[in-house]
């Protein structure tokens, strides 16, 4: 077969050309000059989530969520697995970069009003996105458990724990019983590595299915140019 | 109100159409940026890999936890609000920017879109970029709520060996351990350093009957073990502490409502920091914290009065 007929092939039995027509083929506005690269934080907020997955399940591989083997697991990770600590840099420093690139992508859209109609159930997806992202932030530091870890963490759910009325019913639910410990850390693997991805996944699909459904935003103009 | 989605529509739709298509030129851009990004997270994960710091110690109650760098704007913040309100503040101010957030569409809905043709909101997102630039540097560059608190390495050996010999199956120290001996959270201020160190040698030499075992320590090890206790209780202190308080600290500082507000409140110092940190800053405050303009002590008062304050402000939780 040549590839056209393989591509026909595949094309009568999946739609793909559908697919690429409505994905790739679509047509976007035009973005002149510096302001075309603030388009592009969307997808690399992606690239990095994507990242994170891949380097997250490597990690998981060799990870125990117990606290007497969390820490040296991750030492495991560090010193005896191959890339460990290659692998383990990309993920804690993707995560910082997913801070940064979720916040610019979030800028570019409310200086350029990209939240008005059509595309007000994107922007709450978005932020709803964020809001995982920090999810992440929060439940994945805890799972070296090192001091640091431990600590920031007590601070963190102690935080939590002092919110009005439901303050301690969340610290509790947060840490599993009445401290940090075991429960806490179990609990926060499987938040980590099971709930949030999903419901990410979830929301992500949302989001880029409504990005491309209204089409990405245009570059604004001023009003006397009509907006 | 929404004549203008129709028009709208129209506008994007003609823009579309004269557009370009999403490959190759979106995703070009898209691919170089991620390029970019893999190369510098590889640089920096190769370079710099990711810290361990020591395994967690619960028990450890000297360490400072510092926040990572995004909620470093969060927790300066949260310094403008004192006592009971600084609570209510750490989860109305995340609770109050998420709800703005998300009825952001809802609260600006004209046709406007250009940054200038909507300067409240532009001046608003500037001065809130701004005020979490600035809060994350002052963060950053104030150690007096986080400071390094510089340990003892004699105090570190004691307690890595109250770890290593399973101190905790038998005794209470920060609220976690076993019950079989007394809680050293209650019973810690009751003895002095030699006490403690016959305990170590001889515990039924000292207390016959006791179901402490014998551990066959040396000196080194026993005189770590009781610096290691001597950095977490506070110790009892004389009546004279708070006069020497009233005397020498009460013009910046308060006590329950009582004092100077020029440094901070000292009323719950202890559950914060422990006896050899204050020591140490009541003596020289430069040593702990550059910032700090308040008088170094250890010219004005001798060491066994700084000892005591140090002690009765350890109690202070």
């Amino acid at each position: 077969m040549t590839p056209r007929a393989c591509w026909d092939w595949a094309c009568e039995r999946t739609g793909l050309d559908r697919v690429w027509d409505a994905l790739m083929a679509r047509h976007i506005p035009e973005a002149r000059g510096p302001v075309a690269w603030f388009y592009a934080l969307g997808s690399a907020t992606l690239f990095v989530f994507t990242l994170q997955a891949v380097t997250g399940a490597l990690l998981a591989m060799n990870y125990v969520p117990s606290p007497d083997h969390a820490y040296d697991s991750v030492r495991f990770i560090g010193s005896q697995v191959l890339f460990g600590r290659f692998i383990r840099g990309l993920h804690h420093w993707g995560a910082s970069a997913m801070v940064i690139l979720v916040a610019l992508h979030m800028l570019r859209v409310y200086f350029m009003a990209a939240y008005k109609y059509p595309r007000e159930a994107t922007w709450i997806v978005g932020v709803t996105l964020f809001t995982l992202v920090m999810g992440f932030s929060f439940t994945g530091y805890l799972l070296p458990w090192d001091q640091k870890a431990y600590w920031a963490t007590m601070v963190g759910t102690s935080i939590a724990g002092q919110t009005p009325v439901i303050g301690p019913y969340m610290s509790k639910v947060l840490l599993g019983g009445a401290e940090m410990g075991a429960a806490t850390m179990t609990r926060f693997y499987a938040l980590h590595v099971l709930v949030l991805p999903m419901v990410t996944a979830a929301a992500l699909g949302a989001h880029l299915f409504l990005v491309v459904w209204h089409g990405i935003s245009e570059p604004p103009r001023r009003k006397e140019q009509g907006s | 109100m929404t004549d203008w989605h129709a028009a709208y529509r129209e506008r994007y739709k003609k823009l579309k159409e004269a557009g370009k298509p999403f490959f190759p030129y979106a995703v070009l851009k898209d691919t170089l940026v991620a390029a970019l990004i893999l190369c510098v997270l590889s640089y920096l994960a190769w370079h710099f890999g990711a810290g361990l710091e020591e395994l967690a110690d619960p028990t450890d109650t000297t360490y400072n936890p510092r926040p990572e760098w995004y909620f470093l704007f969060l927790f300066q913040a949260l310094k403008f609000f004192p006592g009971t309100l600084e609570a209510v503040a750490a989860t109305l101010l995340p609770g109050l920017g998420m709800l703005i957030l998300i009825l952001l569409p809802f609260i600006d809905r004209g046709p406007a879109r250009h940054p200038l043709d909507r300067p409240f909101w532009t001046i608003l997102g500037v001065a809130t970029l701004a005020g979490i630039g600035w809060l994350t540097w002052a963060g950053y560059r104030s150690p007096l709520t986080n400071p390094v608190v510089e340990k003892d390495p004699v105090t570190l050996q004691g307690q890595r060996l109250y770890r290593d010999l399973n101190c905790s199956y038998c005794h209470i120290l920060g609220g976690k351990g076993g019950q079989l001996g007394p809680n050293l959270d209650k019973v810690l201020g009751n003895h002095d350093d030699a006490w403690l160190t016959k305990h170590f040698r001889d515990p039924q030499a000292l207390s016959p009957g006791t179901g402490m075992p014998k551990l066959d320590l040396l000196d080194d090890e026993i005189h770590a073990l009781v610096a290691y206790l001597d950095s977490l209780g506070s110790g009892p202190y004389s009546a004279e502490a708070p006069k020497l308080f009233a005397e020498n600290c009460a013009a910046c500082h308060t006590i329950h409502g009582k004092g100077g507000d020029t440094g901070p409140d000292l009323s719950l110092i202890g559950s914060a920091r422990d006896k050899a940190f204050m020591r140490n800053y009541i003596a020289d405050p430069s040593k702990m914290n550059q910032a700090s303009s308040m008088p170094g002590f250890s010219g004005q008062l001798t060491d066994h009065q700084i000892e005591d304050l140090a002690r009765y402000l350890s109690s202070l939780r």
